[in-house]
């Protein structure tokens, strides 16, 4: 099981994961660094949301600067530091892939499952997790793991509710993953 | 101590969004190695096939609690140099539920689908933009979520005070929950097949030996408290054993000696924010008394009752008894001592020092503060203030700014010199001439230059209204932000307990954009000559032309923000919703857009026009005075300015039926209106829109109407 799922078509083949708990340690030290140095935890959802605000923005700006919420964010949405966070843990993921040779264009699905079916599930699943990640002002990074390290009582709530939602829901959606 | 950029405010500078990048380097970086660039797996923890996903998010955060708990102990860094996220159970249940469902149905989270996409994933781009989406429809349906999204709202709330336990405690408690995890993974990895235990014991073991180590130490660092002794040994002045001596009489006396049986109320003030619940905390003033005003928390007990009611606490926790000053808690501190209570505490100072020392703004102290002790200082002032109103006592010293007070209220003045009337507001001119000179009493000119070179009143500074407005975000015109102003003020020799008068030539409004700055840097005492120069001349009062001398003083920072300006974001929501009053004060003209000095006519959509010349008469002789209260009231009435129906009290802050903005081009006649609106009419929460039609009319984005409003009076 720690070999990737996709049959490697590369020259290389591809290394092994690392040691879950090493990979942990490693994540747990950067939340860490971030604390200290930043004051704040990690956060990929915030990000996400004022990009989409700024692709509206490209289209419709007077509607956005006028929304309540996305409003708020002022002209230049993008000049935050998770906007940035974001573009750096796409370089991070980006770079470990390559140097791990794990970089592989696929759409990762169970054999017996159809692509459309999957696609429509990914971006379904996105619709949800963005709504919800804006409700909660945060998801499993900025709300479950930052929040949980810092012993706040509503991040363990949220991350229990996490679980409980997915587990509640997995059976639905085990087709897609069925070899 | 380190300090944050979060702590610093800094969180928007060019270095620090470069370090969010590299910290987010490091977040990819341990998501990918970990193989969370993978659908399939991150899936697998639904299914019980892969459990990589607990293993890997449990000993992150558990590494991260642990390091910042050690950090913590050791002193290193303060938990309010982090943003901590408040608890708001409404939105944290439901927000996670649906989490939940869109990461098992995406097969990704927001996080890991960046690094998804990153290593070549179809699916994690599908996933990102579905998040995207999620979250314009969570902006489109805002103004229907809106009174929702806070429902369950806590504040920041630490999971040990909710369990009623302390940190070192819950952590342990945490990790070994946590250890216990990995291996009941690891053994259900086995159990189904997909597991590979014997790759992971060696470091799964170092792991959670070294995890629980961690946790177990934390008892045993110095600033840890544990249940039952921490409370007390964190008293600094507690000497071992001091408390703890028998309840002789000499014992009593070499306590009060060393001040042993009081708590500070700094300590008071942090441990009540920190939510200590080893601390009982006692109001033993009368019942009225404490139900006007009293801290959060405590109960309310007459001495008699004392020994009955804290019987089941005698040695148990931290009991501290108030009162407004010591003499009555000192007592019963006394008898409760004498029947072998060692855990009963004076709040030194009383209430009174309570308020004086923790709740006073900084901005009316007389020492010079430095940056940690104004921070405190804002923090128990937003925690205390907000958790009750102060009572009319109090709110005079602690409060700011400065509500027009009933009469026969005592107002504890800085100085000798007492104003016949609340300030901030309008002073006499006989007033001023009884009091002018007197040390504390500052005269500030606002006429142009030659106009004072001409003749002033004695000791008066002259001030040009212009030297305290600037260009602000490409906005010109603009106050000055309060550091600037209090500089300003410094040099002008005002200390922050003066009483300042402003003496106004033929512009009223140059007073009342003064004062805004005194609001901004909340400096209390200020007031406006009433009829300004002009009056001051007919009069027939003294003038000089001599320059008086000026000392340069410090005086403390003072918070940035204020709160009565709002952004042209703000206005434009109160647009959009209808809950405001916009009041343009421009003349006719400029408001039905026949006429401009800007970019673009007209006037903010749904704003009424209430002329700023309307509210003054001028004498034949020149002097400027504004309209009866009367006057003024019901003009404001008929614009739809009036006081809540089930709040009619003429006095003491009122609250208008609606919010109200007051503007005009530059912020400057519409200070106008903020003035006699708050310190005529006493009303409360009126906001001013300096940027104003200036700002407005330059951005295209923004919209305008011309024309009458048809909709009149609101």
């Amino acid at each position: 099981m720690d070999a990737p799922e996709s049959k490697s078509a590369g020259n290389t083949s591809p290394q092994p994961y690392l040691n879950p708990y090493l990979a942990g340690l490693l994540l747990g030290l950067t939340l860490l660094a971030s604390f200290l140095i930043l004051g704040a935890g990690l956060g990929a959802s915030a990000g996400m949301a004022r990009l989409a605000a700024f692709c509206q923005m490209c289209i419709a700006p007077e509607h956005v600067l006028s929304s309540e919420y996305f409003g708020g964010w002022g002209k230049s949405p993008l000049n935050y530091y998770l906007v940035f966070m974001l573009a750096g843990t796409f370089l991070g993921g980006f770079l470990s892939a390559w140097l791990s040779g794990r970089q592989q264009v696929r759409l990762e699905r169970g054999t017996a499952c159809a692509g459309a079916t999957r696609a429509v599930l990914a971006i379904v699943g996105g619709v949800i997790a963005g709504f919800a990640s804006r409700l909660a002002q945060g998801c499993t990074s900025g709300q479950a793991l930052t929040g949980s390290a810092l012993l706040l009582t509503g991040s363990l709530v949220y991350l229990c509710c996490v679980f409980a939602g997915g587990y509640a829901a997995a059976w639905f959606f085990r087709s897609q993953w069925h070899d | 101590m380190i300090d944050t950029f979060f702590s610093l405010d800094a969180l928007g500078s060019p270095i620090a969004l470069f370090i969010s990048l590299l910290i987010g380097l490091g977040f990819g970086l341990s998501l990918e190695q970990a193989g969370f660039g993978s659908s399939r797996r991150l899936a697998g923890i639904f299914y019980f096939r892969d459990m990589t996903v607990l293993k890997v998010m449990f000993t992150a955060v558990l590494t991260a609690m642990l390091g910042l708990s050690w950090l913590l102990a050791a002193g290193l860094i303060k938990l309010d140099s982090i943003n901590l996220l408040e608890t708001i159970y409404g939105a944290q249940i439901i927000g996670g539920l649906l989490l939940g469902i869109g990461f098992v149905m995406g097969g990704w989270c927001p996080g890991t689908a960046a690094v998804g996409l990153a290593s070549g994933s179809l699916d994690a781009l599908l996933f990102l933009f579905g998040a995207m989406g999620g979250a314009v429809i969570f902006n489109e349906w805002y103004p229907r979520l809106a009174e929702y999204v806070n429902w369950g709202n806590q504040g920041v709330l630490f999971v040990y005070d909710t369990l009623g336990t302390t940190r070192p405690v819950f952590a342990l408690a945490f990790t070994a929950v946590g250890v216990a995890a990995f291996w009941g993974s690891e053994f259900l990895e086995e159990y189904v097949g997909t597991g590979n235990l014997r790759r992971h014991a060696p470091v799964l073991v170092v792991v959670s030996i070294g995890l629980l180590l961690s946790a177990g130490g934390l008892f045993v660092t110095p600033a840890s408290p544990t249940p039952g002794s921490g409370h007390v040994a964190s008293f600094a002045q507690v000497r071992p054993g001091s408390a703890s001596i028998s309840s002789s009489d000499q014992a009593l006396l070499e306590t009060i000696e060393t001040a042993a049986d009081h708590i500070e109320p700094e300590e008071l003030a942090d441990r009540l924010m920190a939510g200590d619940a080893g601390l009982y905390l006692v109001d033993v003033r009368s019942p009225a008394e404490y139900a006007a005003y009293h801290l959060p928390g405590a109960v309310n007990l007459s001495l008699p009752d004392l020994p009955t009611a804290l019987a089941a606490r005698r040695n148990q926790g931290t009991i501290v008894l108030y009162s407004n000053g010591m003499t009555h808690p000192a007592q019963a501190r006394d008898v409760l001592q004498r029947q072998g209570y060692q855990n009963v505490y004076l709040l030194t100072e009383g209430l009174v020092g309570f308020l004086d020392r923790c709740l006073k703004p900084a901005s009316v102290r007389a020492t010079v503060l430095s940056d940690a002790e104004l921070k405190r200082i804002n923090a128990w002032r937003s925690f205390f203030l907000q958790a009750a109103p102060l009572p009319a006592a109090a709110s005079q010293r602690g409060r700011e700014p400065d509500r027009p007070s009933s009469e026969g209220q005592a107002v504890i003045w800085p100085s000798a010199v007492k104003p016949e009337v609340a300030l901030p507001g309008l002073v006499s001119t006989a007033w001023l001439a009884d009091n002018l000179g007197k040390p504390g009493v500052k005269v500030l000119d606002l006429r142009p230059q030659p106009e004072y070179n001409r003749g002033h009143l004695p000791g008066a500074v002259s001030l040009q209204v212009e030297s305290l407005r600037g260009m602000s975000a490409g906005v010109p015109s603009m106050l000055l932000p309060s550091s600037m102003i209090v500089q300003h003020f410094s040099q002008l020799g005002l200390r922050a307990d003066d009483i300042v008068i402003l003496i106004h030539g033929e512009k009223l409004h140059d007073a009342t954009l003064v004062g805004m700055a005194f609001d901004r840097i909340q400096h209390r005492y200020w007031g406006i000559l009433d009829g300004g120069h002009a009056l001051w001349l007919a009069e027939k009062r003294p003038l000089t032309r001599d320059l008086p001398q000026v000392q340069p003083v410090s005086r403390p920072p003072v918070e940035e923000s204020d709160r009565f300006t709002v952004t042209s974001e703000q206005v434009l929501r109160s647009v959009r919703q209808q809950d405001s009053v916009i009041v343009d004060v421009r003349p006719v003209v400029n408001f039905l857009g026949t006429e401009s000095d800007e970019a673009r006519a007209g006037h903010i959509p749904g704003a009424v026009n209430r002329p700023y010349t309307e509210e003054v008469v001028t004498s034949s002789d020149g002097v400027v005075r504004f309209r009866s209260r009367q006057d003024l009231a019901s003009a404001w009435s008929a614009l739809g300015v009036r006081p809540r129906s089930e709040n009619p009290s003429p006095n003491d802050g009122r609250s208008t039926e609606k919010p109200v903005i007051v503007h005009c081009r530059t912020g400057h006649q519409a200070s106008q209106a903020y003035f006699l609106l708050n310190y005529i009419l006493g009303f409360r929460d009126i906001l001013w829109y300096d940027g104003g039609w200036t700002e407005w009319a330059s951005r295209p984005d923004l919209p305008l109407a011309t024309g009458t409003p048809s909709e009149s009076g609101n």
